[in-house]
């Protein structure tokens, strides 16, 4: 049986690659960006201690939601850090290249634990809004690849 | 020595980042594993619940997961309560199965005083009729079980529904007053 925690452990994991990937490319990103993000994994400890300390009291839905957010957050970084890299640094050869070695392994990733989780515990929640949401973050990162990919195109738009 | 000096500090900085990554990685994975390893028995309301029925012999205790019915029988006429107690799953997502268990009979078999009842039945219904039955016939001195192995097959219950056991009994007609027969029976409930 998958546990919601499972979302905060590999949300705080995908926090700690921010923070040594940030580090290595520290020429392109404010200086203390690798330490939020080491923070922000140590914000996914607490979570867990949390759960750990209130496993009887706290709900499994309410416990669900708390990780998936923090999830979300997590997943939400990594493309704020994909979209800074093209947008505002114009290094669109390493925004590719975090596209394809980041940002969609992780998403995917990130998605199939989610699907899965929902599919085992059958239908305690909110199905039909989840699947609304995955379908969307796919929309939102297939937009985001596409730009990216041409950023001939994004040009265009900007003329406009 | 500029050039040196920013390579030692950004792999400084990099060496001390992965420590304390690790660092973390780790704690939180031992976490999580604790996590798993922990048992977790919540107390909690049965999904499947026993509820009062409008022919609820009186005198009958019903709880959401015990009930205990006080029947009567005549000789020679059929008693029957249509609709003697609810069997409810509360569950608003999941259907349950469940099915009927016998557990104990007194007077038990051997005993003369077998021969003050007919049949005893225990009839499942729900909104479309007839779903499964433990009947308890008496071939003086010993009962005889319908399903002979005492249990039922499991029915599933849809969720939110509420079906009803009718209880139907029967006397001869030298049956004695006075005569108390109790039957324990288990309800099994798959969650």
């Amino acid at each position: 049986m998958l546990l919601p925690e499972l979302f905060s452990l590999l949300s705080s994991d995908l926090f700690l690659m921010l923070s040594l990937l940030t580090c290595l490319l520290e020429d392109r990103f404010p200086k203390s960006v690798p330490y939020v993000y080491q923070i922000a994994a140590v914000m996914g400890f607490g979570h867990l201690a949390v759960s750990r300390m209130f496993l009887s009291v706290f709900s499994e839905y309410m416990r669900f939601w708390y990780n998936i957010f923090y999830l979300a957050t997590a997943l939400a970084n990594i493309v704020a850090v994909n979209l800074y890299l093209a947008l505002s640094k114009n290094r669109w050869m390493l925004a590719k290249i975090w596209t394809s070695a980041v940002t969609f392994p992780t998403v995917f990733i990130s998605i199939v634990f989610v699907y899965n989780y929902t599919y085992i515990q059958g239908a305690a929640f909110p199905m039909l809004m989840l699947n609304l949401i995955i379908v969307l973050i796919v929309i939102m990162l297939g937009i985001t690849a596409s730009l990216l990919l041409s950023p001939k195109l994004l040009g265009k738009e900007q003329r406009r | 020595m500029k050039i040196g000096n920013i390579r030692l500090t950004k792999s400084t900085k990099f060496l001390t980042l992965l420590l304390s990554s690790t660092l973390v990685a780790v704690a939180n994975a031992a976490i999580f594993y604790s996590l798993t390893m922990q048992p977790q028995v919540t107390v909690s309301t049965p999904v499947l619940k026993f509820s009062s029925a409008p022919d609820e012999p009186s005198g009958s205790t019903v709880y959401d997961a015990w009930c205990r019915l006080t029947a009567k029988s005549y000789p020679n006429a059929t008693l029957t309560y249509e609709q003697a107690v609810y069997i409810n799953n509360t569950d608003g997502s999941n259907a349950h199965s469940f099915r009927l268990r016998h557990a104990s009979i007194t007077p038990a078999n051997g005993s003369s005083s077998v021969g003050n009842w007919t049949s005893i039945k225990f009839i499942v219904y729900n909104s479309s009729g007839y779903v499964f039955s433990l009947n308890y016939t008496v071939s003086a001195p010993n009962w005889i079980l319908q399903p002979i192995s005492g249990e039922t097959s499991y029915y599933s219950i849809p969720q939110s529904t509420g079906w009803w056991v009718r209880v139907e009994t029967l006397s001869p007609a030298a049956a004695t007053a006075g005569n108390v027969c109790e039957i324990q029976i288990e309800v099994d409930v798959q969650e």
